[in-house]
């Protein structure tokens, strides 16, 4: 009777703590906004990408609204979108290492490094299908820096 | 009775003998290096391909920092955690005094300067095929980089991992000159597996071993757990790797997949390292990697 007991207590107890976590996931909203930040920086990387590898034909006008976006984007990246507590198996669809908190200054270092990228992209994006093949390994050497250091690879 | 006992603890000692013989260091002579001339700067692109400092650097070096390969970095696997040694030109902690053939041993047949057997975390059964010029060039490279005093740590291994004559059984089992992939191979996926195989060690991540950490060569390619760590690497071989060859350098040149995504964990370093290679190197890794057998 008494291991009855527990086993309803502990499936109780489990009960509960997904309820609480399906009601309330404090960080749904600012895991939801990186990852619409980073889908946007996607789409235009790979209106460039197709520029370079040759899938696309080199166009000045797209390559330069596609960097300009990517500009945009980087410079709203920021911790806002990263409050503490938001990371990995804390929040659902959070992959954000608990070392982007622990080394915040190195996280913004990479950060400003990406708007650096983003910047050469911009001047390279305008003049031909070159620049963006050069601008694409620099801004990809950017994004890569900040995800070896702080995003959980998926399985 | 007492006869065949004595016979069988006699053949008891021949065998064990044999096996003590057979399992002992192998190491190069002075002729394998004679006459050879290293050039810094090709041992430079030999550096790199192999991917000396992701494992050698201090944990996250960025820039010139790079080349101080001081070690420290912690690798854990199923047999304990390995520490990357110091390999800087510090003579008494780095292998700054070390010799070509030395660099040659360690590299070629895991072989320390003491004459003792290396950890396979050394992935020299990959380094094994490298050419022995390569080995001249990057040790001309090597001399060119800075001394660091940090003393090496010890690997942090449970018995019977920590004797090293099981090593020699290893060997014997898993360290072979020859290629992986056999055959007839175009110029370029020649050269590409060179570079998979000998240099960047991708079959190291990317093909699961069995008990022993031998690496399942029926298997090359096919993904494998993440030692110490999570997940599991990908599966490369054209089975499930279903990239064009140009979305194959593109990912290995920026780190960018097909979708946009960028790389991460470990295999950022081996982008990051392969980008500082030809464009031709990075074609040839694709045309390697297109003829590598489909594994399910």
């Amino acid at each position: 009777m008494k291991r009855v007991f527990l086993a309803a207590a502990v499936l109780a107890s489990v009960a509960t703590v997904s309820i609480a976590q399906d009601a309330e996931d404090p960080f749904a909203d600012a895991v939801e906004m990186r990852h619409g930040l980073m889908l946007q920086m996607a789409t235009d990387i790979g209106k460039l990408g197709a520029m370079a590898k040759g899938e696309a034909d080199y166009d000045a006008a797209v390559a330069t609204k596609a960097s300009a976006n990517i500009a945009a984007i980087a410079s709203v990246i920021s911790m806002d979108q990263f409050p503490a507590g938001s990371e990995y198996q804390a929040s659902a669809d959070s992959f954000a290492l608990p070392a982007l908190w622990a080394s915040q200054d190195d996280f913004l270092t990479k950060v400003a490094d990406l708007n650096t990228a983003a910047a050469a992209m911009q001047v390279a994006a305008a003049t031909d299908v070159e620049g963006v093949k050069a601008g694409m390994a620099q801004l990809g050497a950017a994004c890569s820096a900040c995800h070896k250091a702080y995003r959980q690879p998926e399985e | 009775m007492l006869r065949i006992l004595r016979y069988l603890v006699g053949l008891g000692l021949i065998v064990a003998a044999a096996l003590w013989f057979v399992t002992l260091p192998k190491p190069l002579s002075e002729a394998d290096v004679a006459g050879l001339t290293g050039d810094a700067a090709k041992g430079q692109a030999v550096f790199w391909a192999s991917g000396c400092a992701s494992c050698h650097m201090a944990d996250g070096a960025k820039d010139a920092e790079q080349l101080v390969l001081k070690g420290g970095q912690r690798f854990g696997s199923d047999f304990g955690t390995f520490i990357a040694p110091n390999i800087s030109q510090d003579p008494e902690h780095g292998i700054g005094d070390w010799s070509l053939l030395d660099l040659a041993n360690a590299l070629k047949r895991g072989v320390g300067r003491k004459g003792e057997h290396l950890y396979p975390a050394l992935p020299y059964a990959a380094y094994a095929k490298m050419e022995m010029q390569d080995v001249a060039d990057l040790y001309a490279f090597l001399k060119t980089l800075p001394a660091d005093p940090t003393p090496s740590a010890e690997h942090e291994l449970g018995f019977p991992f920590s004797l090293r004559q099981g090593i020699g059984v290893w060997k014997l089992l898993f360290l072979s000159e020859d290629w992986v992939i056999q055959g007839d191979l175009s110029p370029s996926a020649t050269r590409g597996r060179y570079i998979a195989e000998a240099l960047a060690h991708c079959g190291e991540c990317h093909t699961p071993r069995n008990l022993i950490g031998g690496l399942k060569t029926s298997a090359w390619l096919s993904g494998a757990p993440i030692p110490g760590g999570k997940g599991k690497t990908p599966n490369i071989t054209p089975a499930k790797l279903t990239w064009s060859p140009v979305d194959i350098v593109a990912y290995l040149t920026t780190g960018f997949t097909p979708d946009y995504d960028s790389v991460g964990g470990h295999m950022a370093h081996v982008v990051e390292n392969l980008g500082r290679l030809p464009d031709s190197d990075r074609q040839a890794v694709a045309d390697y990697l297109a003829v590598v057998p489909a594994v399910e």
